[in-house]
């Protein structure tokens, strides 16, 4: 109950900053936290309150949380990172060309 | 005004939207994917089937492997677009370095950084941890270098060509290991029966242990090379 609430409360402020706010480094800010929500929720969803899965030596566990979800979150980390870099590699050279960041600013996409 | 109008707008809608999820996780079944299916069976037989002690490093390396190998082409991906984009000017040196007490609490730490990220690497079937997340600890000693120490001290040490080979030598191993599947066992990207030992042994569970060397070096690298394309265009106007 309280997953669901908190992953909605991040969802929403990452969206917000995703399209109230005109410094484009904030809408990154705010694509990674809807990322960052979503992981939160995948992982939560699928603790049933057993151990990680990981087996230890001379010790036999018998309840443990879904591996799948985890290794799945990890895939998921890793394109967020790219994508979160490549984004502001972009804002670099796009404040380079026309120097700014504000993208209300920005010359040709004014209407 | 109408900035404020367009708040309250998109608050509203924001808050209708979250009260419409929140509706329909109150109808989501509970959690069933222990009880039947993939999930289950890796549970049970993972350890079997692949002689890994970390379930989750025996789905990313052995049984979902293909997906790995994409990932790793995303970094590939992301890394090319990134230099592409920022290196018309190469310049060896951006930023100065901090003082003479960081660098020697630097200097002292750093081999000990290395340790702890080729111990997380190396032991990826057997604790949590593995390529990715080495590789990123790996990264962090590059990014400390050029901070601390300027990026020229990175420059002469780890130059991007050497940060080039790592990466694509990383990528062939994951590549090469692949196509022994073929050769050896039949499948792209399966496990090599040969190299099995006991498990809980740091050299054990197939191929996982050299696909997670090869997998840390890429990452590490190329999260190296990313930081140093980025800081050199932002501390340019300094020199």
């Amino acid at each position: 109950m309280f997953n669901n609430l908190i992953f909605i409360i991040l969802f929403m402020l990452g969206f917000y900053a995703l399209i109230m706010k005109t410094n484009l480094i904030k809408n990154v800010i705010g694509l990674n936290l809807m990322e960052a929500a979503v992981f939160f929720w995948v992982i939560a969803f699928s603790d049933i309150g057993g151990e990680v899965a990981i087996h230890k030596m001379g010790e036999e566990v018998t309840k443990f949380n879904d591996p799948v979800p985890q290794a799945l979150t990890l895939t998921g980390i890793v394109i967020g990172a790219s994508t979160a870099a490549l984004l502001l590699t972009l804002i670099i050279e796009l404040n380079k060309f026309s120097g700014t960041i504000d993208r209300d600013q920005l010359e040709g996409l004014n209407d | 005004m109408n900035k404020l109008m367009k708040k309250i707008m998109i608050s509203v809608v924001l808050t209708g939207v979250a009260f419409a999820l929140y509706q329909n996780f109150s109808l989501m079944p509970e959690y069933q994917g222990l009880n039947e299916g993939l999930s289950n069976y890796i549970i049970k037989s993972g350890l079997n089937d692949t002689g890994s002690l970390n379930l989750i490093t025996a789905v990313l390396y052995d049984y979902r492997a293909f997906d790995s190998l994409g990932e790793s082409t995303v970094i590939f991906g992301a890394v090319s677009g990134i230099v592409l984009i920022l290196s018309r000017k190469m310049l060896p040196v951006s930023s100065k370095g901090l003082s003479f007490i960081v660098k020697r609490a630097l200097g002292i730490m750093t081999p000990f950084i290395a340790l702890f990220g080729f111990y997380v690497i190396t032991h990826g079937h057997l604790t949590p941890g593995g390529g990715f997340q080495g590789g990123v600890i790996l990264a962090a000693i590059s990014i400390i270098f050029s901070i601390v120490y300027g990026s020229a001290f990175d420059y002469r040490r780890y130059s991007p060509q050497t940060k080039t080979l790592f990466e694509t030598g990383g990528a062939l191993t994951f590549l090469g290991l692949g196509l022994a599947g073929i050769l050896m066992e039949g499948a792209f990207l399966q496990n090599l029966g040969f190299l099995t030992a006991e498990t809980g042994t740091l050299i054990s569970a197939g191929s996982i242990p050299y696909i997670n060397i090869g997998v840390g070096f890429k990452v590490g690298a190329g999260l190296a090379i990313i930081f140093y394309s980025m800081i050199q265009k932002t501390f340019e106007e300094d020199f």
